[in-house]
């Protein structure tokens, strides 16, 4: 699997990731990286416990990282949920954070599969 | 290219929450720059006050935790730091008001997200090359202008030396003139500007000040150094000096319209002039006498009280001011009065010491900031790099010493103990928060009586002493407490913290 085919399994934008970054080893070097950021799992934990300020902080995290790394989804998805913690507690939060789930674990399954195959 | 070849790499700090963020920005940085990371603004302000001028360049993010960009942003205008470290933000947020507010607080450049390496890399390297050209500039300016200010004065001194020596004064009566009206032009133009004077028009007037008395030498011998009283006949000659001077001036051919020569014309005819008109040679009245001439008047008062003279004994500096003021030696424009009562004390500091060097660096700065356009320079790379040295020998001997010693900043709300009193307290850190750890160690009480006593501690007054009750490891015992309030350098000084040091004190209580 090549990176860009990576790219696309998660509807990423490979393009754009490669016009910033240049080099396909650095893409890959966060792409795989990004499997450890603790973003996620720390937004789910801080909805959970309702400390909503730091949901919004980790929200607007992974959208900053998603960004960064062109997971255009991804990115969509926790600016939607960012948004609607800004101001504390929402009733769309759970809907809106369980649209990042799916796109976070799409994200996950197509990068874990091309770290898979690279040790491979 | 002085600053890149001395100091090897440049040093980039790298602020912002997010661990991906940074390590992006550092693999792109790290092969040019040194590198230092930062998680929140509480300690980018730490790693700022360990490496000061240090820092060539400031990446930084706006939303944090802690402490957020725009309160780092505050703390470096309050602290002048953004003088001279180039911040570029790199953030997320992209609203227009964010951006405009940053750009208000000083930001050099706005980086968006998401990160392109070309971009980065360029923008970096514009801002350093931007900054170091614009201090090396500054630099220069300043050596040339030194040296030229040097040598005009220098000239300047030669001259009045070779007048005031047939009167029998020393060289050091045309110094204290000088000084004596510099710090009294620096005085008004703070009270009101009402004679718009600026940096450039004070330091032209002190230089003119030193020919005053220029026109003496037209004066016979006999009469000038007489020990007795004049006769009216005399006396009326010795007024004559004031016109015999501003007649030379005007006289010059070549220098007419040169502003020093007007200034000294100005000075040299006017300066026995009285504000209630009674004055020589034109009985000019009030503000007819240009303010120059009525402050070189009463700096040339002041110092002819303070000085021997072959017709009298020297008063003290506190008698001359109380003469002056009760009308005993001519009359003032009562706002010139008020300089002098506001100078009073820095005037007899002054007259003692020979600070000419100091006083030019500052008039040259002062000029400087005019012509750039901004109210304070802050300080030159140069004395930045002096500041890091007295840093450095500073701490060799804070780190040894067996108190409890300890460097409070107001504006980052920050106390830093030395390694001894880290250790005497109990605690595995010596840079404290002033408003949470170090309250508890004094106490709520005595921490708000220190406070106050060195609000009311004064540039005169430094030193505040108070025996308290501190909090050592869980037991409370006395101590006594010496310190000394600090203000900022500017115009305008802020009080800016304190340096002290607490010591077991066995005092019965």
């Amino acid at each position: 699997m090549t990176l860009e085919a990576c790219y696309e399994k998660m509807e990423a934008d490979y393009g754009d990731v490669k016009r910033r970054f240049q080099s396909d080893r650095l893409i890959q070097k966060f792409a795989l990286k990004f499997l450890n950021d603790p973003s996620y799992a720390n937004l789910c934990q801080a909805l959970k416990d309702e400390r909503y300020e730091d949901a919004f902080r980790e929200s607007h995290t992974l959208k900053g990282v998603s960004q960064n790394l062109s997971f255009t989804r991804l990115y969509e998805e926790s600016g939607k949920l960012t948004e609607a913690l800004r101001g504390g507690a929402n009733p769309d939060a759970d809907a809106l954070l369980s649209q990042v789930s799916a796109q976070y674990e799409k994200v996950c399954q197509a990068l874990r599969q091309y770290q898979g195959e690279l040790e491979g | 290219m002085e600053k890149i070849k001395n100091r090897g790499k440049q040093k980039i700090l790298i602020v912002d929450d997010s661990e991906m963020n940074r390590e992006i920005l550092s693999e792109i940085l790290c092969e040019d720059y040194e590198l230092q990371e930062a998680v929140n603004g509480v300690q980018a302000l730490e790693i700022l006050g360990e490496y000061g001028g240090d820092v060539d360049l400031m990446l930084l993010d706006i939303t944090m935790p802690e402490m957020d960009g725009f309160e780092v942003l505050s703390y470096m205008n309050r602290s002048g730091l953004i003088e001279n470290i180039p911040v570029i933000m790199i953030s997320a947020e992209n609203t227009t008001s964010y951006v405009e507010r940053a750009y208000e607080m000083g930001v050099t450049d706005y980086i968006r997200r998401p990160f392109d390496v070309r971009v980065v890399r360029r923008r970096v390297v514009n801002t350093l090359m931007l900054y170091a050209r614009q201090e090396r500039l500054a630099d220069m300016v300043i050596d040339l202008v030194y040296e030229r200010e040097k040598d005009n004065n220098m000239m300047l001194n030669i001259l009045s030396h070779i007048v005031e020596f047939r009167n029998g004064e020393s060289g050091l009566h045309v110094l204290h003139i000088q000084r004596a009206t510099e710090m009294l032009l620096e005085t008004l133009v703070k009270k009101t500007d009402k004679y718009k004077l600026s940096q450039a028009d004070i330091t032209r007037i002190s230089m003119a000040s030193a020919l005053h008395d220029i026109g003496k030498i037209s004066i016979d011998d006999g009469i000038l150094n007489k020990p007795g009283r004049l006769t009216p006949e005399e006396f009326e000659i010795m007024k004559g000096h004031s016109m015999a001077g501003a007649n030379l001036l005007g006289q010059l051919p070549v220098y007419a319209d040169d502003l020093l020569v007007k200034a000294a014309y100005e000075i040299c005819r006017w300066h026995h002039e009285r504000y209630d008109g009674r004055g020589y040679p034109d009985g000019l009245v009030g503000d007819e006498i240009p303010i120059s001439a009525q402050i070189v008047a009463l700096a040339d008062v002041y110092d002819a009280l303070t000085s021997e003279r072959c017709y009298k004994k020297a008063f003290s500096h506190e008698k001359a001011v109380e003469m002056i003021r009760n009308g005993e030696c001519g009359t003032f424009n009562p706002l010139v009065l008020e300089c002098l009562a506001d100078v009073a004390d820095n005037l007899r500091a002054a007259m003692s010491t020979d600070s000419q060097s100091t006083s030019n660096d500052r008039q040259i700065r002062g000029m400087l900031g005019e012509i750039l356009g901004k109210e304070d320079m802050g300080t030159s790379g140069r004395i930045l790099r002096l500041m890091e040295e007295e840093r450095e020998k500073t701490s060799f001997f804070t780190s040894r010493v067996k108190e409890l010693q300890f460097d409070y900043n107001v504006l980052a709300s920050r106390v830093t103990i030395s390694q001894w009193g880290a250790k005497y307290l109990g605690l595995n850190k010596e840079v404290l928060n002033s408003d949470t750890e170090w309250k508890e160690i004094l106490g709520e009480e005595n921490l708000k009586a220190l406070t106050d006593k060195l609000h009311q501690a004064t540039p005169e007054n430094p030193e505040i002493e108070m025996e308290c009750l501190i909090n050592v490891q869980g037991e409370l015992r006395w101590h006594l407490c010496e310190a000394r309030a600090l203000w900022s350098k500017e115009t305008h000084p802020q009080y800016i913290g304190a340096v002290g040091k607490l010591t077991e004190s066995h005092r019965q209580h």
